[in-house]
């Protein structure tokens, strides 16, 4: 083919600043701003008190291991969830009523919780009735890791259906053909077959759930950081942002290993950030 | 068989349930007399009534939604003319390179683009508030504006074009009477999702927005951090319902036109 | 004779190490129905996109009315393109799609582009569709815009890219009538590429016979089935019996162990050759009449012929056309006219071999 041009380049230079000015400088500038100590003096301070202090650390082991818990709740729910959906009849409408919810703002739904897990609130009240004492829920790991479940569910169920409608029904009707049993048939053709879209849905849960700092403080009540929190408080509390850079990538270099496991997938489908 | 479907039933209402529950309970307790979302009083307007002596609020509605439509139209004219040059582009290599720089803004986390756009924008001087809220916007919804509509670009088969240029249109032309009108669908829904990125946005505008300016978002989670105040549920009542008219009218919009289509086709048949 | 509207001289096309055009000449003259016919990937395609410039030729010249146009854009030529997959808009209705190339000239004023539309719809059969929309139009009603599309900007040389090979068998055999009947009336040369031998053989007022980035051989469709070049060119024009043999001299041939009088000469004494016969040029026979004898192994029945296999006492193939069926396991024999062999030299180029026929078909009238 010979070469084909679209249009001027000079259309393309809009683009080409947006790479240039807001993807790569703002990442060069996070690495930069990680070696600057307060007093913007080159330093390798940062990376040592992260590295050297076990406060740091464990706050990135947990970080990740809420991370991994809120995405293998969500796959666990989702799953079963995204398949049941595509039996349905008019399954486009209920798709539909899957994403609706994402499109009401994050922070009124964990808003809602606040009401609904407060000492005197519905919960406590249904536990009240089997004569349960009210409980604790608000500022517990637990609610963190419920709330944030619950907003990344839709964000699972998409990519996951996505890849169930990819597989075409004569698959299916082949692996029966052959002789093989429904479970047979989830776990030998539909599952390997769907693989990708799990992939997908656990690229877009895990790495945000990484940086959920409003929920950590209004849900979780700073009783979990994360490393979103961690970052948060450094760049926007204490102002120190050398530290907050340094975290961040952390985060960034967290990300990019997320990235390389769940495959060098096309991003499509669904929100990942 | 049919006993199974009954219980992928029950699952799936189960899920629902779990998915509305918190925001119809938001809306509930909007008509709540009481002050709390503990116990139902009794049923008053009162609080919408606040929401809309609440001239503050009202004003950070119009400037979130200002920003949100002004972000929105940007980032897709900037973004549907960077899908023309990643499509047009040649060589493998330079391809995916520029495929991956527009993904990162996408897959990193909101605190990360926050943060580096706060160093970015101190550092050059740029003052926070409306001007860094709606840079931050368009940059973050140009390469979902990318993703939308590079696959409908792909669609567009290299013979059309040669077609187009078979019978004598010239670059400018095949751009302005092939390419755009086929792609029209693929840009409209990237200015629909940039629309709503925008307006969902709370941790990228947390960390740019400064002192003076503030989002919806940014001002439900300070009011949020200061307890229950029914107020809220009402502005939640409200924004539900908006939501649900943005949808159907999206909808409606799309379904429209499809049955001009349709009439069309048929008015010929006859 | 007349300047030819096309010509390409010593065209190639190399992608990376692979050449898919190894050298074209080729000269195309006003008015006239051409057909490049090959398997895919011989090349054919290419010729046609060099020729609209949707490609550019590595090596060579492309002229057309004599002047260079290798460097002129496609929507300056003065030739238009039915695609493979037609290429409609599907963004424009059928008026729309057929109008484009007029509005793109921006010096047509409605009333006269609408005119020609209608013309253009008119010369297609296609009165009273101009306002549907592309998605309700069959195969064949895509195809027949598409070649008004074409056709609406008077262009003086069509090019179509096998633009049957989307449809169903009967509309393949109705379109060929109207493609011919149309470059007719038109009186605008046709360059059709194809890999239907049978659509080729119907249509062309001349054939390009390619394989693999070559052109093996032109001709009128009866002198390429008739007077094939090579073993490439019998077997993909028609069905035959090819075997090899020798030319033990002038008229005279040997293959299958035996000797046979033949139409052919020029060549040396004990060359060793092909021999091609058709299988509709076969006649069956009792063994005692027949030049050869074979035994009938299966037949089908074709409709309009029976095609039969048989066998002779060497284990050589033979395919026979018969309009009577044969009965399997039979001994019959096989005869068939002198005239009907065909000798082909092997590594015989198109000259050599045009030279070769001009030369003794002078001599036989010379000789009677």
């Amino acid at each position: 083919m010979s070469r084909r041009q679209y249009a001027n380049w000079g259309y393309y230079i809009p683009y080409g600043l947006w790479i240039g000015l807001f993807v790569i400088a703002p990442v060069g500038l996070i690495i930069y701003q990680s070696f600057l100590n307060l007093n913007h003096h080159f330093t390798l301070a940062n990376y040592e008190t992260y590295f050297k202090s076990g406060t740091y650390l464990m706050m990135t082991v947990n970080s990740l291991w809420w991370a991994f818990l809120i995405t293998v709740f969500t796959l666990l729910i989702s799953y079963p969830a995204a398949y049941y959906i595509h039996q349905l009849k008019h399954r486009q409408l209920w798709l539909l009523l899957t994403i609706l919810p994402t499109w009401i703002n994050l922070l009124l739904k964990a808003y809602a919780f606040i009401g609904i897990f407060s000492q005197s609130g519905v919960v406590n009240q249904f536990l009240g009735l089997f004569g349960i004492a009210p409980q604790q829920i608000l500022f517990t790991n637990f609610s963190f890791v419920f709330v944030a479940t619950y907003i990344q569910i839709p964000f699972m169920i998409l990519p996951i259906y996505n890849s169930i409608d990819d597989v075409s029904d004569s698959y299916i009707n082949a692996s029966r053909d052959l002789g093989a049993t429904s479970w047979q048939t989830f776990s030998k053709v539909i599952w390997p077959l769907t693989l990708p879209g799990v992939k997908a849905g656990v690229q877009s849960v895990f790495i945000p759930s990484l940086s959920l700092f409003m929920l950590t403080r209004l849900i979780g009540g700073n009783k979990v950081i994360t490393l979103g929190t961690a970052i948060e408080e450094h760049f926007l509390t204490t102002m120190n942002w050398g530290m907050g850079s340094t975290i961040g990538v952390v985060l960034i270099i967290a990300m990019v290993i997320i990235m390389m496991l769940t495959g060098d997938r096309q991003a499509d489908g669904g929100r990942v950030r | 068989m049919t006993k199974r479907i009954h219980w992928s039933n029950l699952y799936l209402i189960l899920v629902f349930i779990v998915l509305y529950a918190p925001i119809i309970f938001l809306v509930v307790y909007s008509f709540n007399s009481g002050t709390t979302m503990d116990h139902f009083n009794g049923f008053t307007l009162s609080h919408y009534g606040e929401l809309f002596a609440d001239t503050r609020l009202i004003a950070i509605v119009l400037q979130t939604l200002l920003i949100a439509l002004l972000s929105a139209l940007i980032s897709t004219i900037i973004g549907t003319l960077g899908t023309l040059w990643i499509q047009q582009t040649s060589r493998p290599f330079f391809k995916n390179t520029l495929l991956s720089l527009n993904n990162i803004l996408i897959v990193s986390p909101d605190v990360i683009i926050g943060a580096s756009f706060l160093i970015f924008f101190t550092t050059l001087s740029i003052p926070l508030g409306f001007t860094s809220v709606l840079l931050s916007h368009i940059a973050f919804s140009i390469p979902i504006v990318v993703l939308m509509v590079l696959p409908r670009l792909k669609e567009l088969n290299s013979s059309m074009l040669d077609a187009a240029a078979d019978l004598g249109a010239n670059q400018a032309q095949i751009l302005r009477e092939v390419i755009i009108p086929f792609i029209t669908p693929g840009i409209f829904s990237g200015f629909f999702m940039a629309l709503t990125y925008s307006l969902d946005d709370f941790a990228v505008t947390f960390f740019v927005t400064g002192n003076g300016f503030t989002t919806l978002s940014v001002e439900i989670y300070s009011r949020a951090r200061q307890g229950i105040s029914l107020e809220i549920n009402a502005l939640s009542g409200l924004l539900f319902v908006l939501t649900l008219g943005l949808i159907l009218g999206y909808y409606f919009v799309s379904q429209s036109h499809q049955r001009r289509m349709l009439k069309r086709k048929r008015g010929v048949a006859k | 004779m007349t300047e030819p509207i096309i010509r390409l001289k010593n065209i190639h096309k190399r992608y990376g190490d692979t050449e898919v055009l190894k050298g074209i000449n080729i000269e195309l003259e006003e008015g006239k129905f051409y057909t490049l016919l090959g398997p895919s990937g011989c090349g054919k395609t290419t010729i046609l996109r060099i020729i609209a410039g949707f490609t550019d030729a590595t090596e060579g010249d492309v002229l057309f009315d004599g002047q260079r146009i290798n460097d002129l854009p496609a929507n300056k030529r003065k030739v238009n393109t039915v695609f493979q997959d037609y290429a409609l808009f599907p963004h424009m209705n059928v008026n729309e799609n057929v109008a484009f190339g007029l509005r793109m000239q921006n010096q047509l004023s409605k009333a006269e582009i609408k005119t020609r539309v209608q013309d253009a719809l008119a010369s297609v059969q296609l009165q009273g569709y101009g306002e549907r929309a592309i998605s309700e139009l069959s195969g064949g009603q895509q195809q027949r815009v598409a070649i008004a599309r074409a056709i609406v900007l008077k262009p003086r040389m069509l090019l179509l890219d096998e633009p049957l090979s989307a449809l169903d068998a009967k509309l393949r055999r109705d379109m060929q009538y109207e493609l011919r009947d149309l470059q007719q009336s038109l009186g605008i040369t046709f360059l059709f590429v194809t890999h239907d031998q049978e659509e080729a053989l119907a249509m062309s007022d001349d054939i390009f016979v390619m394989n693999t980035g070559l052109v093996l051989q032109s001709g009128t469709p009866v002198d390429i089935y008739d007077e094939p070049i090579n073993h490439f060119v019998a077997d993909f024009i028609g069905e035959s019996n090819i075997l090899s043999g020798t030319m033990i001299k002038d008229y005279e041939v040997e293959f299958v162990g035996k000797q046979f009088e033949c139409a052919d000469a020029g060549m040396k004494p004990n060359e060793p050759v092909e021999v091609v016969l058709r299988p509709e040029d076969l006649d069956i026979t009792t063994p005692e009449q027949g030049k050869l004898t074979v035994t009938i192994d299966s037949q089908l029945f074709r409709g309009d012929y029976h095609e039969i296999v048989a066998y002779d006492e060497d284990q050589n193939e033979w395919l026979i056309h018969s309009t009577n069926p044969a009965v399997a396991g039979q001994k019959v024999g096989l005869t068939f006219e002198p005239y009907d062999i065909h000798v082909m030299r092997l590594h015989e180029s198109e000259e050599e071999f045009d030279a070769r026929l001009e030369k003794y078909e002078d001599g036989e009238e010379a000789h009677t």
